[in-house]
């Protein structure tokens, strides 16, 4: 796993929650730079999960795999998700999923690096 | 209140008809409601993985935990479905088992630990996920009243 790009995700990802409740409070339904910098997100998540799922083939990693992998399919899974279910909701509601995503993530990112450094 | 709800809808405009979720801003799902189903849904995963984890893997050293823990991933599961399909009386037994989960389990972690040697969802209230197992049935119960 790679510390600076698990960092760059989590910070994005608060970034993105912090814009969604942002339009929330103010009353606004999702926009087109939500979703894109959901998308963007998720290409970096998809970008770690290739090289934790590497590193586990070649035999690197920690000892526990199960729940690294069990994380790495859930960062990769919600987003998009999120993005389905958040656009469905024409209100202020909207963004307010996407909020939830983006707090989801970066305790998720975090875990992962836990486990992956041994402390998991 | 019901007036912020009835906002929600409105702000739907032309595409309010397609309505996904049956009832869409009639049902339990819309709104505020798609937030709430969105937060089970983090947590039916969260849950759901970890307990499926420790099952498969170490299952010996804390049955009554695990198993618990896999059925607090369920009910999540489940809540998330019932609220986000609008199936109000499944949604509100639902959030009595998760209230009556949250608070006997939470109870019995801090009066008797050795029970729980491995922590639950439920364990302290929730205290390892920030007491939101302990707020999500409340604010669950309250929206599902709002909703009626």
């Amino acid at each position: 796993m790679i510390g600076p790009l698990a960092t760059g995700l989590i910070v994005f990802a608060l970034v993105i929650a912090l814009a969604s409740l942002l339009t929330t409070a103010l009353n606004k339904s999702m926009g087109t730079v939500l979703l894109v910098a959901l998308g963007v997100l998720e290409i970096g998540l998809l970008v770690q999960a290739g090289f934790v799922v590497a590193a586990l083939a070649a035999g690197e990693g920690p000892t526990d795999t199960a729940t690294l992998i069990g994380y790495t399919a859930g960062t990769v899974v919600i987003p998009p998700v999120a993005a389905f279910w958040g656009v469905g909701e024409r209100s202020r509601w909207g963004p307010a999923v996407i909020a939830v995503a983006g707090f989801a993530i970066p305790g998720m990112v975090g875990r992962m690096l836990q486990i992956w450094q041994g402390m998991g | 209140m019901s007036e912020r709800a009835q906002e929600g809808r409105t702000a739907e405009g032309p595409t309010a008809g397609e309505g996904r979720t049956a009832g869409g801003g009639h049902g339990t799902g819309g709104g505020p409601g798609r937030v709430l189903v969105a937060v089970y849904g983090v947590f039916a995963l969260a849950a759901g993985a970890r307990a499926a984890v420790q099952i498969a893997r170490q299952f010996d050293e804390a049955p009554l935990a695990y198993t618990l823990s896999a059925f607090a991933a369920a009910v999540y599961l489940l809540l998330a479905v019932a609220l986000g399909r609008g199936m109000r009386r499944l949604a509100l037994v639902a959030c009595g088992i998760e209230l009556a989960g949250v608070l006997i389990v939470g109870t019995l972690s801090l009066v008797d630990p050795e029970a729980f040697p491995k922590a639950t969802v439920w364990s302290g209230f929730g205290s390892g996920y920030v007491f939101i197992p302990l707020v999500l049935p409340v604010l669950g119960l309250y929206w599902l009243s709002r909703r009626r």
